[in-house]
This record gives structure tokens, C-alpha cells and sequence, in this order.
């Protein structure tokens, strides 16, 4: 569920801006450290939840205008070497703030502990990760459907020069969709920390995972992109089960094993 | 004798219906016009002629042989020759390198491709000096594409499909965006190439059309409405119907 | 000539400005930058996963190296050939798309490769690396020294850019630069495009390759940070400081890029954010590379040099 709130957010900003996000996985774990950061400081976990994707999104608005949108004239390649060399800086950034070593932290005491489901004991967080992740990607998908401005934002991934002659700021646009996809990246982070755990390197498996949804479910193509990321990350549940070390790798020979077949990905149109 | 030939070709879009039963019978060395109102489906065609779509429906015949479905890559090698309606030229090449590369891709050896020096292929070479020499290009060979008018990159598109030394060219609308007195310049150079290739031409430019065409095809959304000699088809009423005065007739 | 004069006096000076680990470390970087400028700056393909083929052949020619004692020509051969393979691999499931679809996937098939590396500890050594690679003699040449290694290395970084001159200047080049300039034209004309991007990325994975077994060589151990994205966009940065446009630009690229990182690195153990910033910086300010900054600088001075000859003319 949370790889297909990745691959959303990444989706989003790939299809409407037409260029790969390498900072994608920075943000997701900058995500997860300022909430770390915002918990220790407030002492709250539900205040952090929201502050910590607030403010990886605020990043990204200010990724998207510095950088990103300068960059608009010179080309997607510029833009898109920009995305690495921030993600570059990101990943060393939260070394040097928050230290190399790995930090653990616990879930809130309310949803500490585990819930019988009959056939195993699921850990209570977990199941609150799905569900929160479940709503935020219906939220994001109600928002991209049914609203305006979501349409608006559907129309860009389509056909950039028709959004901007019909007399929409289409550099606005792109801002406001870095920004969700940041806030989306930043919201999974966030919900990942007390799972795993977080090091500095998550951002780096993170985005690898990211490129694969996008690739699998069709560049710009939402809906494919969750359904994408739902079906990886329970592929890969399922492989850990009987394979752990493999469980990451399967995932990218998958992806090559399908696009072999079907170049346009899952749900591409071509 | 039918050189190019189509038989009820037809192609959808899903719901769009762009070309619709289209059945055409081009004589070798003749210039035979495709013309029609915007939408008419004249460049879906043509890409289906060149292989850049498939086609949902019907066949397409080369010299009595079945080409229906070739790929777009394999079409130059058959013989069939394309100019696009929007200049589609290789910008920061020489003009000559322009030629040479559409040269060089119909030779008959790759021998040395990866190590010899481009300039070892007399034959690329001769073909790609004779293209640029046949549209008054030639003084200018060691000009970047990019630099050169307008009207000098529509002559180069033509330039370089002539590089290919076909036996049938597909021009669209070779006269686009031209000036007047750059239009009467492109006429007669499709004039001088009559006899040479067989021609299959679309233009909008109603002058250029009946002074050059043997043959005149006319669409309209996508389907043939009328067919025959220039004379004929000026005063065929159907045709005049679907222009809806937009001809000088 | 000017070009070849000036490299061939750097190779001759360049170990006694610099210890001979780090100017050896500068030809095979550029070996490594001719590869993907072929992909890069004559095709136009953005390939973001080539140390998949540098750190793929390091690992295999490295493991041959460690455990059966084979000679370094063999090693070199096979890091070739591994190179150019497991390009075929990845590029044709690569070549089939374009733009951003391309470049995602070069990405997203190294960080497979590197999972696999990083997973295969028994053989790889994972986080580790693969240490303990010999340099063995080779008819009586002492490659230990490092000042012998650093002759062999330039001479045959001297042969890959003959190599790479021959295929630019070739019709594969000319083939090459057009469907960078209008892919639709090219493959109009009868081009095979896909297969032309696919002969490109191979060519591209052997040179990739061959730099990949001299580095392993060259530092005795294999990191898992070869094969990972980070090290392809390395390469990436170095050409595009060097100048895409041009057969040299690579060569200037890793002499800036490796001077950088090795500098920074004794400052610094967090140099990647110092590296991480001046790609931004290069990105945002200087596109054409240093290539096109030094032609820009020469038309400002000549056109300074115009205009004080000529004051009225203003």
C-alpha cells in the first residue's frame, strides 16, 4: 500500500512535470526523519504525522521553484540531473543532521502490540499504515478525479500545451503537483519510521521501488500506478515469505520480465 | 502498370474512423495528387503508405507484392520515398550530412559501418551531392540545417528523399508555408522530377495541383470521392461540395 | 591534433603532479566517459545505469582474477565482454522506449543489478565488496609498480579514444547523431532505430567494461558502490562537465570530476553533499560543460577585443 502511495506521488510529478523525480526517495526519507524530529520536539505522534509531509511538501515547493522550474527552458535531462544531484544532497544531508547510524522508532503507545486475526498475530501499526495509506491514496485519487483542479492537473499530464493555452498558469501547476507528490513521498516516509525502522540509505531502496511502479502501471497513468503498487508490494510479501534476501531483487526482475512482454508496462497505453 | 496500389485500406482510432476504404491505383512515373479538405485523412494515409501505422483494415501493394504491415524503417529500401509536411529535417547536420545519412541508409553495402570513415562511400556521396544539386541546394552543402530559410528547408526535406533514389515519392505538401514566388519555385521543381519517379502528391494549393497532377484523387473524412484528371475533377460538383468554395475553381 | 598533442602531454606529466593511483584513477574514468558519451552525447540517450557494465565486469573479471589466476589480458577480455553483454541485456529491454520511460528503466535495471550484488555476499561480499584482486605480471611486466600500471592504463586509454574517434567519424556516428537529431527522420530514411540504440548501448557497455576490470585492478577491490546509481550518475556529471558535444569533453569531465571527489574526499567524509551540490551547481549554470564555457569565453573576448578596436562603431 505504501509503494503504491509512493508510485502515486511519483506518477503525479512524473507525468505532469516530464521528468523522472530521482529526488523522490530523498524526500520519502526526509519524511521519515522530520518526523522523528517533529515527535521529539512536540512529543505528540499525531502532530508529527501531519507536521513531518508539510514539511517535506514545503521542500518540494521549494525544490520545484528553485530549481526545477529555472531549469524548464533547458530541457527535461537538466532538470532531471538537478533531481539527482539534490537527491545527493538530501541523502548526505540527513547524515550529517541525524548521524549514518540507523534510528529506531517505536509507534505510538495506541497502536503499539498486535491484533489477532485468526491465522496470524499482524502487528496493530501495520494495519494502521494500510488503512492510512489506503485513504490517503483514495483521498489523492477523489481529489484527481472529482475535483477541478484535479482534472485540470489530469489534463496537463495529457496535453501540457492544451492546459496552457486554455489560460491555466501551467507553471503553477507543476509546483502544486511536486508539491503533493512531496507531501505524498514525505507522508510515506513518515508512516514507514516506526516499521523499520530508518537509515540514510531508505531513500536510495525506496526510489528504485518508485521507478518500478511508475514503469510497471504506465508514466502519467494514476490509477496504473496504484494498482501497480499494490501488486508489487504484495508480490514481494509474498516472496519474503519463502526468500527474504531475494524479496528486493524479484521485484526489479519482475518489472523486466513484464516489460519484456508488454513494453508499455501493466497498463500503459501505446 | 500499377506501381502503388491500395485496396479498400482503411484505419480507426478506436472510435475515429480516419481512412475509410480507400482503394487507389498509382501509374509508375505518373504524378498523381491526393487532395482534400483538412481532415481528410490525405496524411493518415500516407503514413500507412510508409509503414508509421498499421492499417485496420485492407492491403497495400508495391510492384504486384504485398507490403501491407512493413515497418516504417523497411519502406525506404523498398523504394518508396517520404517528405513530411512539417520540415522534418536533422537541424544541427550540414545539409549535406542530411542527405548523406538518408543516402547512405538505401546503399547498397553497410560494409565498415562501425570503422570506416563516412567519407570511404563514393556511392552515399555522389547520391547525396546529385539530391542537393537537383533542388538548387548544392552551394550551400556545408551550411547546418538549422541556419538556412524556410523555404530552403522545404527544398531540403525534398532533398532528402530524393537522397534515397526511390522509385515512388510521397511528398506532403511540399509547398507549405512557402512564399509565393518560393512556391512557383517548388512546383517547378516537382515538374522537373516528373518522369523520373512516380509521384504521389498532397497539396491544398489548387494551382499547384492542376498544373502539375496527370491524376487527381479526392478525399473527404476520410473516404475517396471523386477520382480522375485534373479537367475532371474541376468540374465535378461533389468535390466542389466539400471544399464548400474554399477552391478558386 | 591539437587535442591529441595536449593529452598526450598530460598522460606524461599528469604522475608527477598527482600520485599514480589517482592518474590512473583519472584515464579510466575517462575510458569509462568516452562509453557513455557515444549513448549520451552522439545519440542522445540519457543512460542512468551504466555502472551496471563498469561494476558487472569488475565483479566477474575480478573473481577470475581472485580465484583462478587468470591473466590480465584474459581479465581484460572478459571485463569486455561482460560489459558489452550485460548492455545487450539491459538495453533491449531498454531501447524499446524512449524519454523518460528510458531513462527510468537504465536506472531502475542498475539498481537491480545492484540488489543482486548487494544480496550475493558469498560471491560479491556485498556491502564489503570483493577485495584481495591481484595485478599479475604479464610477460614480464611488473604490474604492481604502480607507474607501470599507470603506462599500460594510459596506453590503452589512448587506444579507446583511437576506437572511439573511428566510430564517430564512422557512418554508425553519422546514423548515431541523426537519430539524436530526428529520431521519426531517421528511421524514415530506413533506419532500424531501436537496433542502432541497442549497437549503441553495447558499444557503450564494453568501453564501461574495460574501465570496470582496470579499476578493480587498479584498487584491488571491487565496491558494491560500482554498481550503483550513484556511481552512474558520476559518470553522467563528469561528461556533462566535460561537454556531451564533444570526443573530449569526457576526458576533461573525469579529470574534473576525480580531482574534485579525491580533494574533497580527504576533507570530508560527507564530500558526496560538496559533489551532490557543485552537480547542481553545473546543472543550473553551466550546460554546455566546461567545453562550452571556454568556446563562450573566447567569443566574449574576441567580441571585447571587436569592440575596443572599434569604439565608434558602437
Amino acid at each position: 500500500m505504501l509503494y503504491a502511495l509512493m508510485g502515486l506521488g511519483l506518477s503525479l510529478i512524473t507525468g505532469v512535470l516530464n521528468i523522472p523525480n530521482f529526488a523522490h526517495g530523498a524526500l520519502f526519507a526526509v519524511g521519515a526523519y522530520f518526523l522523528v524530529t517533529a515527535v521529539n520536539a512536540v512529543g505528540n505522534f499525531w502532530i508529527g504525522l501531519l507536521l513531518a509531509p508539510l514539511g517535506v511538501a514545503v521542500l518540494g515547493l521549494v525544490i520545484e521553484y528553485a530549481g526545477v522550474r529555472r531549469l524548464y527552458a533547458a530541457g527535461h535531462d537538466y532538470q532531471l540531473l538537478f533531481t539527482f544531484g539534490l537527491a545527493l544532497i538530501l541523502n548526505e544531508l540527513i547524515i550529517v543532521i541525524w548521524g549514518p547510524v540507523g534510528i529506531s522508532h517505536l509507534p505510538p503507545a495506541l497502536l503499539r502490540g498486535g491484533v489477532d486475526l485468526g491465522f496470524t498475530f499482524y502487528p496493530k501499526y501495520r494495519l494502521f499504515v494500510m488503512v492510512a495509506a489506503g485513504l490517503l491514496v483514495l483521498a489523492t485519487w477523489l481529489f484527481l478525479e472529482k475535483t477541478r483542479y484535479g482534472a485540470i492537473m489530469r489534463a496537463g499530464i495529457e496535453n501540457k500545451e492544451m492546459v496552457s493555452l486554455l489560460g491555466i498558469d501551467i507553471h503553477r501547476l507543476f509546483t502544486v503537483a511536486f508539491a503533493i507528490g512531496a507531501f505524498l513521498a514525505g507522508i510515506a516516509g513518515a508512516l514507514t519510521a516506526p516499521i523499520r525502522g530508518l537509515s540514510p540509505g531508505m531513500g536510495v531502496d525506496m526510489l528504485g521501488i518508485a521507478f518500478v511502479v511508475v514503469a510497471l502501471g504506465g508514466l502519467g497513468n494514476l490509477l496504473g500506478a496504484i494498482a501497480a503498487g499494490l501488486l508489487i508490494g504484495v508480490a514481494q510479501a509474498v516472496v519474503a515469505a519463502y526468500w527474504t534476501e531475494a524479496s528486493t531483487a524479484v521485484i526489479f526482475a519482475v518489472m523486466a520480465l513484464v516489460l519484456l512482454i508488454r513494453p508499455q508496462g501493466l497498463f500503459g497505453i501505446r | 502498370m500499377a506501381i502503388l496500389e491500395t485496396q479498400s485500406l482503411g484505419k480507426s482510432f478506436g472510435a475515429l474512423t480516419a481512412v475509410k476504404d480507400v482503394t487507389l491505383s498509382i501509374e509508375a512515373g505518373s504524378l498523381h495528387s491526393i487532395i482534400g479538405p483538412n481532415g481528410a485523412g490525405k496524411t493518415t494515409l500516407f503514413n500507412l503508405l510508409t509503414g508509421t501505422f498499421a492499417p485496420t483494415t485492407g492491403r497495400i501493394l508495391y510492384d504486384g507484392q504485398d507490403i501491407t504491415g512493413t515497418r516504417a524503417h523497411r519502406i525506404a529500401h523498398l523504394g518508396l520515398a517520404r517528405s513530411f509536411q512539417r520540415t522534418n529535417v536533422f537541424p544541427a547536420f550540414s545539409l549535406f550530412d542530411n542527405v548523406w545519412v538518408a543516402a547512405f541508409a538505401t546503399a547498397r553495402s553497410w560494409q565498415g559501418l562501425i570503422y570506416r570513415k563516412a567519407a570511404a562511400y563514393p556511392e552515399a556521396a555522389e547520391r547525396a551531392r546529385q539530391a542537393l544539386s537537383d533542388v538548387g541546394l548544392l552551394p550551400k552543402a556545408d551550411v547546418p540545417a538549422k541556419a538556412i530559410s524556410h523555404g530552403e528547408q522545404r527544398q531540403l526535406e525534398l532533398a532528402i528523399a530524393l537522397a534515397a533514389a526511390p522509385r515512388v515519392l510521397l511528398l506532403d505538401e511540399p509547398a507549405a508555408g512557402l512564399s509565393p514566388e518560393e512556391t512557383r519555385r517548388m512546383v517547378a521543381l516537382v515538374r522537373a522530377l516528373k518522369g523520373r519517379y512516380t509521384i504521389v502528391l498532397i497539396e491544398h494549393k489548387i494551382d499547384i495541383i492542376m498544373s502539375v497532377s496527370d491524376h487527381i484523387s479526392v478525399m473527404h473524412f476520410g473516404s475517396l470521392i471523386a477520382e480522375g484528371p485534373p479537367a475532371e475533377i474541376q468540374r465535378n460538383p461533389d468535390v466542389r461540395r466539400a471544399y464548400l468554395g474554399g477552391i478558386a475553381a | 591534433m591539437r587535442a591529441l598533442v595536449l593529452i598526450l602531454v598530460s598522460i606524461c606529466v599528469l604522475p608527477f603532479i598527482v600520485r599514480p593511483a589517482i592518474a590512473t584513477e583519472i584515464w579510466i574514468f575517462a575510458i569509462f566517459g568516452l562509453g557513455l558519451n557515444l549513448l549520451l552525447g552522439y545519440t542522445g540517450l540519457l543512460s542512468f545505469g551504466q555502472s551496471t557494465f563498469f561494476g558487472s565486469a569488475a565483479y566477474v573479471a575480478g573473481w577470475l582474477l581472485k580465484h583462478y589466476a587468470i591473466n590480465v589480458f584474459l581479465a581484460l577480455g572478459i571485463g569486455v565482454g561482460v560489459g558489452a553483454l550485460s548492455a545487450l541485456l539491459v538495453g533491449y529491454l531498454c531501447v524499446q522506449r524512449s524519454g523518460l520511460y528510458f531513462i527510468m528503466l537504465t536506472f531502475a535495471l542498475n539498481q537491480l543489478f545492484y540488489f543482486i550484488a548487494y544480496q550475493w555476499t558469498t560471491v560479491t561480499g556485498g556491502e564489503d565488496g570483493m577485495p584481495g584482486i591481484p595485478r599479475p605480471d604479464f610477460l614480464g611486466l611488473n604490474f604492481k609498480d604502480p607507474l607501470v600500471y599507470y603506462v599500460f592504463v594510459s596506453a590503452l586509454f589512448l587506444l579507446s579514444l583511437w576506437a572511439m574517434k573511428r566510430i564517430v567519424e564512422s557512418p554508425l556516428g553519422k546514423i548515431l547523431q541523426g537519430i539524436r537529431e530526428n529520431e521519426v527522420r531517421a528511421e524514415a530514411v530506413g533506419y532500424n532505430v531501436p537496433r542502432f540504440k541497442l549497437l549503441a548501448f553495447v558499444i557503450g557497455g564494453a568501453f564501461s567494461g574495460l574501465a570496470g576490470v582496470l579499476y578493480a585492478m587498479l584498487f584491488g577491490i571491487v565496491p558494491l558502490e560500482a554498481i550503483s546509481f550513484v556511481f552512474s550518475g558520476n559518470v553522467v556529471f563528469a561528461t556533462l562537465i566535460g561537454g556531451s558535444g564533444s570526443l573530449y569533453g569526457p576526458i576533461i569531465g573525469s579529470f574534473v570530476f576525480i580531482w574534485l571527489s579525491e580533494s574533497m574526499s580527504v576533507v570530508w567524509a560527507r564530500w558526496p553533499l560538496l559533489l551532490g551540490v557543485a552537480f547542481v551547481v553545473v546543472v543550473l549554470f553551466l550546460r554546455g560543460g566546461v567545453v562550452e564555457a571556454w568556446s563562450r569565453f573566447w567569443t566574449w573576448q574576441s567580441s571585447r577585443h571587436k569592440a575596443s578596436a572599434n569604439p565608434s562603431a558602437r
